[in-house]
């Protein structure tokens, strides 16, 4: 035990480099300051909204749309000019991002439902967010002001019929059914409030197992390059000791770092976030369906998380055999990359329950590919999935262990290298 | 004196080259064995081999009784190994790549300060041992492994050039230190292309190229063998 703790000691201590802390810092201050400033974007396209107003109709419809303007947190600037050209360059000097020109005989065209175009000017001062979101508000106004105008008419009309009944005289009423628990709500609604919650856990995967394959391959490289490996395969510790405590270092570096990136993701999405309000009727429908994780559910979450990270620690300690230097290593990464990538962009855009079987085993057949599932298999009431995955990963652990141990046993440690000149493994 | 490594046969192939033949010599308690030959001759090979590095094709290597393929464990509990192109962790200081290395040897604290202060003493670092082992020049890096590799008072060294990259005054020194070590008991197998380093650090010298031992015996034997005035004019005249 002494001599693994050495040696893991010496293993942390030669990863965490200076170069890793200041990376590390400076992605979180880099997520912190760009999450910040969404946040004040996000505070300012909600805020009352400066809105130009060109009225040549001056009609108690026109008056009407202005003052549902005001209602919708719109500050109206009412602009004095002879004609559209002198009011669109007068708005675009001013602070304002929105003019509305509301055209003469607007009013009366609209009673006689000859409607007139109303135009709207956006100036596009910038490409953030916060002036899409303003022209989208202006447009979301419009509707709600044509919808309350028609429904004054009908009503008008119609007096003992709601007009929304002759507008729409279908009704639909949507029920969704999940483990076989039923629950009223949009399906499109609930499989997005679920995205939602469980999109990080992807992204802490691939970044945890990125990181800390990484620094497994980058370890063993650095042993060969700066000529270290020799003198430790000669010390009287085990061979498998050695593999472990490269993965185990690599494991908790990796882990540290890949929460401080997530820490620092979560404050940059929190920006963009900071102003959508869940609904207390969504959240009471997903708890209604189940779909919420339990404790029970994160921890077998967890246990598939840990087998996918151990599993690419020994497929990095295997490849990071095959490198000759730091260079050689930077390449090796490679195929670990792929194989996190094809599950992590399967599980983001198609359903992998309905792919063809060969394409199917194939996807199972990468060990990330399991805790990709997980989450959506654990919400759906599948557990026996996620322990078929953590068997098969714990399985392929053990034989990557041992292959990677074995290397390490043998002179291959020493003689294996993968030329990429004459892409081969010589040995 | 007592055999203390004893290797009989030894073969080593990487894939269809022979690198070692079929070599046999032995090396006594408190003897420095010498190996000298051309590049590819087979030296660094049996280092590896005897150093537990690389496993071999055929034959028989003992040490203190222990058999190599059965026992390398037992081998590397009491052997010290310095390889030619030898590094240290850059991003350690002098003292703790020291304390890390004998930490696997030492089995209390008190006997990590005791490796701790021989090792001072070889490596002649002063206070550069407290620097990062990355600022260290290549000599500097050679004092500290070869202060590293005798530090524990191993059964046996095992030293591949040993004085590689060390100018003239510090592989003087460092030859006295090999041949202090030697009279206190500790045996030690070596290789270098330095025949003047061989002549005054070895008792036996085995002559090696193409994986065959050609000849082996002390300076004196083999120069009055060859009638030679040295060992290179020895190597020479035993190659033809």
């Amino acid at each position: 035990m002494k001599k693994f703790t050495n040696l893991l000691s010496k293993e942390i201590r030669e990863l965490i480099t200076l170069q890793l802390v200041i990376s590390l810092l400076f992605t979180l201050v880099l997520f912190y300051f760009m999450g910040a400033l969404a946040k004040s974007e996000m505070k300012k396209a909600a805020a009352v909204q400066k809105i130009s107003v060109f009225d040549l109709d001056q009609s108690e419809i026109s008056k009407g749309l202005l003052a549902s303007l005001k209602m919708t947190n719109f500050q109206v600037d009412a602009i004095k000019e002879q004609d559209k050209e002198a009011a669109v360059q007068t708005a675009g000097k001013g602070d304002t991002n929105l003019l509305l020109v509301i055209p003469k005989g607007f009013g009366e065209s609209v009673a006689k439902f000859e409607p007139e175009e109303i135009e709207t000017y956006t100036f596009l001062r910038s490409f953030s967010l916060g002036s899409i979101r303003k022209s989208e508000i202006l447009k979301a106004i419009i509707t709600a002001t044509n919808n309350y105008l028609s429904n004054d008419f009908l009503k008008k009309k119609v007096p003992d019929v709601n007009p929304e009944n002759i507008k729409n005289p279908i009704k639909s009423k949507d029920f969704v059914i999940v483990k076989g628990r039923m629950a009223e709500g949009s399906a499109a609604a609930i499989s997005g409030f679920v995205y939602g919650q469980s999109i990080f856990v992807p992204i802490i995967l691939m970044m945890i197992i990125i990181y800390s394959s990484q620094m497994v391959i980058s370890a063993i490289a650095m042993e060969k390059q700066n000529k270290t490996l020799e003198t430790l395969l000669t010390v009287p510790i085990n061979r498998t000791t050695i593999v472990t405590t490269k993965m185990v270092a690599a494991g908790l570096v990796g882990l540290i770092s890949a929460a401080i990136y997530m820490f620092g993701f979560k404050s940059y999405m929190g920006g963009f976030m900071s102003n959508v309000r869940t609904t207390s009727d969504i959240t009471k429908v997903i708890q209604k369906l189940g779909l919420a994780l339990n404790t029970n559910g994160y921890i077998v979450l967890g246990i598939s998380l840990f087998f996918a990270i151990l599993c690419a620690l020994a497929m990095a300690t295997i490849l990071g055999v095959l490198a000759e230097d730091f260079r050689s290593a930077q390449a090796l990464i490679m195929p670990i990359i792929f194989l996190v990538l094809i599950p992590y962009f399967l599980s983001f855009f198609s359903d992998i329950k309905t792919l063809s079987t060969p394409v199917k085993i194939l996807v199972w057949a990468i060990p990330f590919s399991h805790p990709f599932l997980a989450t959506q298999n654990i919400l759906l009431g599948d557990y026996s999935a996620v322990l078929y995955g953590i068997l098969y990963m714990a399985l392929l652990f053990l034989i990557l262990v041992v292959a990677a141990a074995r290397i390490f046993s043998t002179d291959r440690v020493l003689t294996m290298k993968l030329r990429w000149g004459k892409k081969k493994i010589v040995l | 004196m007592d055999i203390v490594l004893q290797v009989e046969g030894l073969k080593k192939s990487y894939g269809t080259l022979e690198a070692l033949k079929g070599i046999d010599f032995q090396v006594h308690q408190g003897e420095i064995f010498a190996l000298i030959g051309p590049n590819g001759a087979g030296k660094t090979t049996t280092l590896r081999i005897v150093s537990t590095l690389l496993t071999p094709s055929g034959g028989k290597v003992t040490f203190l009784g222990h058999d190599l393929k059965k026992h390398p464990e037992k081998f590397r509990e009491q052997i010290s190994y310095l390889p030619e192109e030898a590094g240290a962790y850059r991003n350690l200081k002098g003292t703790k790549y020291l304390r890390f290395m004998a930490n696997f040897y030492a089995n209390t604290a008190g006997e990590t300060e005791e490796f701790l202060k021989r090792a001072a003493g070889i490596a002649d670092l002063g206070n550069r041992l407290d620097e990062k082992v990355g600022t260290y020049s290549k000599g500097m890096v050679r004092k500290l492994l070869l202060a590293r590799a005798l530090m524990t008072r191993p059964a046996m060294a095992i030293l591949d050039e040993p004085t590689s990259g060390l100018d003239v005054i510090n592989s003087l020194e460092v030859r006295e230190i090999i041949k202090k070590f030697a009279r206190e008991g500790i045996s030690v197998l070596l290789s270098s292309h330095n025949m003047l380093e061989i002549e005054f650090l070895s008792d036996r010298v085995a002559l090696i190229d193409k994986g065959v031992i050609l000849d082996f015996g002390t300076s004196r034997e083999l120069k009055e063998k060859y009638q030679a005035a040295n060992l290179e004019v020895v190597f020479r005249s035993a190659l033809r």
